[in-house]
């Protein structure tokens, strides 16, 4: 009797995690594609304010996330490209609320 | 009472818009009144200098530098390419004017026909083109040299940058570029206003940040940082130049050299000169 709730409860928790948590069921490429997708968005969006910040793709960046997390993705390393394209994702969010923040800037805020 | 809440409501907008947003007249003014009280008893054409002066010791190492001044060979370039013909038989001067020291004080200016702000180095780009030759790399070089020739000649004049009352298209370009400069940006958070207003005569690691108050005055400069990085030991470079090193500094994705955005900077950096002699080129650290 005891074997069989500890059955059921375990399969319960493989359910549960399962439907909460569609993405870890995700095969690596398809989670790397839903990734990029996202930033490729985001550094649009931060792009079109003029907010775009240095390391995500510029060319002369050394750190360049995107292109590297697209390169690493290449090579088959899905895990190095998730890896650099959340980095890539949070700067280009960050860039695009700083740029919103900062839309009223002007020379009242530095006391003239 | 519609009427009053709507009269109450609207006279506060006026009076609120009218509190927030300044002409560039207004703010060149309160621009200056700043800086005269950070740092008191500077006059105001020594502000060309940059922390030259506003620090006596760089500024003996900057007289020492000045007096075999590293861009005087790059100014010999620049008056050998005002000089040089166009494969076409026509010269700079046809598009400029025989006298090369009245080029220089032209510029940033609007452009109302076109409805944009040109600066010296677009101009010469575009005269380079519409003369059938190929136009030069935007930050350093022959642009640099030929430019920095030009400020050579106009040495002593007064920045006159204008901005057309009867133009709102002209202000809305002054704005962008006011807006730019007091805006933070990139990873470090940091506005051009911050380190050039706001500590201004601050050290930011073991540099002293020069007031914004005639910072381009004295462009384009030969910098010994860039000297050093050239093969050739060519130090000159351009006020974009300079404005994409600062972008990348601060973590942002620096704008393209003459794009609309540095355009639009400048034509509000030069304006906050108003009043102040052209010195260039200058040397820098």
């Amino acid at each position: 009797m005891k074997k069989t709730f500890a059955t059921i409860g375990l399969a319960l928790l493989v359910a549960g995690c399962n439907a909460t948590t569609p993405e870890t069921a995700m095969t690596p490429k398809a989670q790397y594609e839903a990734a990029l997708a996202r930033t490729q968005e985001w550094v649009d969006k931060a792009a079109s304010v003029d907010g775009e910040w240095r390391d995500i793709r510029w060319k002369k960046s050394k750190k360049k996330y995107l292109p590297k997390a697209i390169e690493a993705a290449k090579a088959g390393d899905y895990e190095k490209a998730l890896k650099l394209l959340s980095i890539a994702e949070f700067q280009a969010r960050m860039g695009y609320e700083q740029a919103m923040a900062e839309k009223d800037a002007g020379p009242h805020l530095y006391g003239l | 009472m519609k009427k009053i809440v709507t009269l109450l409501l609207s006279a506060g907008l006026v009076a609120s818009a009218s509190t927030a947003v300044s002409g560039p007249k207004e703010d060149l003014e309160k621009f200056r009144a700043y800086f005269e009280q950070k740092f008191p008893g500077i006059p105001l054409d020594e502000f060309g200098n940059g922390v030259y002066a506003i620090d006596a010791n760089k500024r003996l190492q900057w007289e020492a530098m000045e007096e075999f001044p590293p861009y005087d060979d790059y100014v010999d370039k620049g008056r050998e390419i005002w000089e040089k013909p166009f494969k076409n038989g026509k010269r700079f001067a046809d598009c400029f004017g025989d006298d090369p020291s009245k080029v220089r004080p032209k510029y940033p200016h609007w452009d109302s026909e076109n409805q944009r702000v040109v600066t010296l180095e677009l101009a010469i780009n575009e005269c380079l083109e519409k003369n059938g030759e190929k136009p030069f790399k935007w930050k350093t070089g022959p642009i640099a040299w030929l430019s920095g020739y030009l400020g050579y000649e106009a040495r002593g004049q007064k920045i006159n940058v204008v901005v057309p009352e009867d133009d709102p298209k002209a202000l809305e370009a002054y704005e962008a570029g006011r807006h730019f400069y007091y805006a933070k940006r990139g990873q470090l958070n940091l506005a051009c206003a911050d380190c050039h207003v706001k500590y201004a005569g601050h050290f930011i690691r073991g540099q002293l940040l020069g007031p914004a108050l005639g910072q381009t005055t004295h462009f384009p400069v030969f910098r010994a940082k860039w000297a050093k990085k050239s093969k050739t030991g060519d130090g000159m470079g351009t006020l974009h130049r300079r404005y994409g090193g600062c972008n990348k500094q601060v973590r942002a994705r620096p704008f393209p050299a003459q794009s609309e955005q540095y355009r639009n900077l400048e034509y509000f950096h030069q304006y906050m000169s108003n009043g102040l002699a052209i010195n260039a080129p200058g040397y820098r650290e």
